[in-house]
């Protein structure tokens, strides 16, 4: 009889996980949209960046002035991490963290010294655990309300720690969103400027006019274009987590709404078979009983 | 041909402006630009806080905000990258009034000739830009 009851407590139980899962999933495809629109109407900012820094890279002389592009022996990496605040998103973080892990690690094996800069609480946990130093943890403005001032303030952390030389070398890792179920950690070059990649390259639009004015000169524009690159990358790297991070989360959801509704069904199935027994036991007693009587 | 040029305002959160217009002028980090239909190709860097103002094709004009940005001509087509870009009647006086009061406090506690009273001075400025044009543009209320 007992054991009719836990029966029930447990069919509800998992009834309202479910409840709270579907939510959650609900919730996560939400966001999931309005990241990807917010990342929509960033690809036109994105374009004129890149199409105006390979217009002018061809009039700037000699890149070996600019400091962001100068090499230097590498002894200290930077990183920049971008997990995610909170958890039930399934292997996104740890997707991501243990494959920075075995990056950071191969990079202590060399006598390379790591430094990190953090978005995502997640991150910063599992890094401070396992005796990394952080050199900055982001938390304003949080990760879901993350706007193209955050890039702004991440970029400048991260370029003034390279031009100071507190880290000869930064690099970003991330989550890139390939597909709704295909989430890749990225590790990707960041400074010194290698190479301009930022976006999907797409084919050569409408025709370039060479020959063009450029006011006070190239080289100005150019430094003044190069932060600003920067923090389109950023940006890049922000919104390609977070719509891994909720397509993830959304995934999990799922995953876990399913499982519950199923697990739901088959207590279910328990629950009526031990109550036809229990009926069927009583009877028993009350035929049995009837019979002894007579 | 049409005496038109095509103008487009380009910020990370959306693009403003896609449009024909009669002409445009705002502020480079070294004068002020007029651009007219036809003009040669051209790139330059918007000073950092400055307005914009479009003559629109019927002749009536609008100013806008923009910030930290580029302004690139190619084909006729005027496009003016930055990072913040506003119409006078979409800014919020009351945020920029906060701004201003947080850069002006700011400033208060820094030594004059820090990164960060530089910093702090740049955003006071671009505050104060932003509630002349609100001013303006809302018509009502004095400068000052």
């Amino acid at each position: 009889m007992a054991n009719l009851k836990e029966l029930r407590g447990r069919i509800k139980s998992v009834a309202s996980i479910a409840q709270i899962t579907r939510a959650m999933e609900m919730v996560a495809s939400m966001k999931l949209r309005k990241v990807q629109a917010k990342a929509q109407s960033f690809h036109p900012y994105v374009d004129e960046i890149r199409h105006m820094i390979e217009a002018l890279a061809g009039k700037v002389g000699g890149e070996g002035d600019v400091p962001l592009f100068r090499t230097r022996d590498v002894q200290t990496v930077g990183f920049f991490v971008v997990a995610s605040d909170r958890g039930l998103c399934g292997s996104y973080n740890s997707n991501l963290l243990f494959g920075l892990k075995k990056v950071a690690d191969a990079l202590q094996a060399e006598g390379k010294k790591v430094k990190f800069w953090v978005y995502g609480r997640k991150a910063y946990a599992w890094l401070t655990r396992r005796g990394f130093t952080v050199e900055r943890f982001f938390v304003e403005p949080p990760l879901d309300k993350a706007d193209f001032t955050a890039a702004k303030l991440v970029g400048q952390a991260l370029v003034d720690a390279f031009t100071t030389g507190v880290v000869d070398e930064v690099r970003l890792y991330y989550t890139r969103f390939q597909s709704m179920i295909k989430f890749v950690p990225t590790d990707a070059p960041f400074l010194p400027i290698r190479t301009i990649a930022v976006g999907e390259a797409k084919q050569p639009q409408k025709s370039f006019e060479l020959d063009f004015l450029i006011e006070p000169d190239a080289t100005t524009v150019f430094n003044r274009l190069m932060p600003r690159y920067l923090e389109t990358v950023v940006f890049d790297a922000m919104l390609q987590s977070l719509t891994s991070e909720h397509a993830s989360r959304r995934m999990a959801m799922k995953g876990a709404t399913d499982a519950a509704v199923r697990m739901q069904k088959g207590l279910k199935k328990v629950y009526n078979r031990a109550r036809q027994e229990n009926i069927t036991k009583e009877l028993l007693d009350i035929v049995g009983g009837a019979s002894a009587v007579s | 041909m049409a005496a038109e040029l095509h103008l487009r305002i380009v910020t990370p959160d959306r693009t403003i402006v896609d449009r024909k217009v009669a002409g445009v002028s705002f502020q480079g980090v070294d004068g002020s630009y007029g651009i007219l239909p036809q003009h040669a190709p051209l790139m330059t860097a918007i000073s950092n806080t400055g307005t914009a103002t479009i003559t629109e094709l019927d002749g009536k004009s609008s100013e806008l905000f923009v910030s930290d940005g580029f302004a690139q001509v190619q084909h006729n087509v005027l496009t003016l990258v930055c990072e913040a870009g506003e119409f006078a009647h979409e800014i919020d006086l009351e945020r920029v009034k906060a701004a201003e009061a947080k850069a002006r406090e700011k400033m208060a506690g820094l030594d004059r000739l820090s990164a960060e009273f530089l910093k702090a001075e740049a955003s006071l400025r671009k505050a104060l830009a932003r509630e002349m044009l609100a001013r303006r543009g809302s018509g009502s209320g004095t400068l000052g």
